[in-house]
């Protein structure tokens, strides 16, 4: 294993996994207690990001004991077999203790001191794997890394999932509003922090075709700073009547001798990154001509704050859903269907915003993956046409603006009021569905399979695994 | 040309150890993938020929892919004559003539239903038509 880059971390913390470490170490009794998180290693362009896999509560008096220079520690045995079990699975080992105190927290000169004394040599059991301690208080996190050679890192934020996206800092930011004229009327609703902190956000869309286009327009005007942008595909004479703010030359170039007119048609993902520019100059953009599955492109999507999946594949479904899951960032699954019979009969027609974030169900599980849809995407044409019954891919699925704007709207809108902390704590979580031909709403109640590879935390599953662990992407 | 990634090397693995009589050939399939083909696989009832070679192809996506379909000798013939029910047709595989056996299974788990066993379940299926 290649050492870790030392830098400032970021920790990312499930809502469900969160409620019950607070329900120890806030019991009402104004005392401390202790906990041990197992969490996935990532190293991104933005720095190391841990993320919480596992939660090992210390039972006091038992785990959690009188210290031997401290007021309480971590008992040796306790520490002993997580130690070896973070080693095993590639996983941070992050021992917890609180204080008292609410909005600002920070180590004593004990912990510290218990810190000199312990992590180097936990550090070499671990084979590298960073170890650390996080302090808390009720609204308040703290964390010291350590890493090879004595190195160390503190914690720069916690970033809490779940209905509302909540940040921890060790003590309250001194944020430096700039009121931006143009972004007013919205700032009326979520403050000019709440601008700031979209355009401090890296969103990925995954897909910019008929709905990425929609997502990639909402977001840019939300205001969203930073995007990665990933299709393959070019713009087609039938695509531009869905593709927001479209013109012929971007499929057609007349100039051009007949057989190349639309060879050189532009990107998908150029075109959306134009008008996202539009709408906020000042956005970063890195749009990717290359498919999702590709892992120079997966891995560019790993550290973004919010996915959008607006790509119906079965296997861009599997990739995202495992992102989410081993890498900690909330998502969400865009889809329309219009379902027609040869004979020309209109079925149900529906569209669909799914989100994806830990704890919540997953797309596997619930049976949106489908195994031999999967296979067959992964049959190159040329097997395929050897087959005995072939899905002809020349048929196109009936596609509307108006269904993708609805499912678009319907994911933008839940991912703002979730990063404002606008979303109320008791908001539907279910998946939303609109039925056009029936007019109606309706909400799909996410199963969870507790043995899930993908969602759950048995051992061998993915969940907070991080870098260690194989996304499917295809193979280098 | 990507070579077969280690899962999909382990799969072929479990299936030569689960038909330790039948002698096995994989090419890759470039994607990280394989070709695999079992030979002298027996057969009988109620078919005419006593054996079989059944290929098929395992995908980068495995074990999340369900592995399907499978593709036996092309002179396949039931032993009373009858023509092949559903399920089964001519088709080419690795640019050889076959019969193919579509067996799709709509759910899977990644941690069981290994390629050894779906090759067991088409045989099965074959026996019981
Ligand atoms: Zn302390
Ligand atoms: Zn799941």
């Amino acid at each position: 294993m290649a050492p870790i880059t030392v830098t400032p971390w970021r920790l990312v913390l499930p809502e469900a996994m969160k409620a019950e470490l607070f329900a120890h170490l806030f019991p009402g009794d104004n005392d401390e207690h202790g906990a041990i998180i197992l969490a996935g290693v990532c190293q991104t362009d933005r720095g190391l990001k841990l993320v919480a896999r596992e939660l090992h509560l210390a039972i006091d008096g038992k785990d959690y004991v009188p210290g031997r220079h401290g007021y309480r520690m971590l008992k040796g045995e306790f520490i002993q077999s997580r130690i070896l079990r973070a080693r095993d699975l590639k996983l941070a080992y992050l021992a917890i203790h609180n204080h008292g105190g609410t909005t600002s927290v920070g180590f004593s000169s004990d912990d510290f001191a218990s810190h000199e004394r312990g992590y180097p040599s936990l550090v070499d059991i671990s084979r590298g794997l960073p170890v650390g301690a996080l302090v808390f208080a009720r609204s308040a996190v703290a964390g010291d890394l350590w890493f090879e050679d004595k190195q160390r890192a503190p914690l720069k934020e916690a970033i809490v999932l779940g209905q509302r996206r909540e940040l921890l800092y060790p003590s309250p930011l001194k944020t430096t509003q700039v009121r931006r004229l143009e972004f007013d009327r919205q700032s009326r609703l979520f403050g000019d922090a709440g601008q700031e902190l979209l355009r401090s956000l890296r969103i990925g869309i995954i897909g910019l075709g008929g709905a990425g286009s929609i997502l990639a327009e909402l977001l840019g005007r939300l205001g969203i700073g930073e995007f990665v942008l990933a299709d393959p595909d070019r713009a087609e004479v039938a695509n531009l009547p869905r593709l927001i703010a479209a013109r012929r030359m971007d499929a057609i170039i007349d100039w051009l001798p007949r057989g190349l007119r639309t060879r050189f048609a532009r990107y998908k993902v150029e075109m959306a990154a134009r008008n996202i520019r539009r709408a906020n100059p000042s956005a970063r953009i890195v749009a990717l001509q290359a498919n999702f599955l590709e892992p120079d492109v997966a891995k560019q999507l790993v550290d973004c704050d919010y996915l959008f999946l607006a790509a119906d594949t079965m296997g861009a479904r599997l990739l995202f859903n495992a992102i989410v899951h081993q890498h900690g960032v909330p998502g969400v699954q865009v889809g329309a269907k219009v379902p027609v019979s040869p004979s020309g009969e209109v079925g149900d027609v529906f569209c669909v915003a799914r989100k994806v974030t830990p704890g919540h169900g997953c797309l596997w599980c619930n049976g949106l993956i489908n195994p031999s849809r999967l296979q067959d995407e992964a049959v190159s044409d040329e097997a395929r046409r050897g087959y005995a019954y072939v899905a002809d891919p020349q048929v196109a699925a009936p596609s509307v603006i108006t269904l993708n704007a609805i499912a678009c709207s319907h994911a933008a809108d839940d991912f703002l009021f979730q990063v404002t902390g606008l979303k109320n704590q008791d908001a539907q979580q279910d998946w939303f569905r609109w039925n056009s031909r029936k007019g109606t709403a309706g909400y799909d109640g996410p199963r969870r399979d507790l043995e899930c590879l993908e969602c759950s935390s048995v051992d061998d599953s993915r969940l907070g695994r991080g870098d260690f662990f194989p996304l499917p992407t295809r193979a280098k | 040309m990507t070579s077969i990634t280690p899962i999909v090397e382990k799969a072929i693995a479990q299936i030569r150890a689960s038909f330790p009589d039948c002698p096995l050939e994989s090419v890759p399939d470039g994607g990280g993938g394989a070709f695999v083909t079992l030979n002298s696989v027996p057969l009988g009832h109620p078919w005419a020929q006593t054996d079989t070679w059944i290929g098929f192809q395992i995908t980068f996506q495995y074990p999340y892919a369900d592995v399907y379909p499978h593709f036996v000798r092309p002179d396949l013939k039931r032993a009373d004559g009858q023509p092949f029910g559903p399920g089964l047709g001519q088709a080419q595989f690795q640019n050889q003539s076959a019969v193919q056996v579509s067996r799709k299974s709509n759910k899977l788990n990644p941690a069981i239903d290994t390629a050894a066993l779906k090759l067991l379940k088409v045989l099965q299926w074959l026996r019981s038509q």
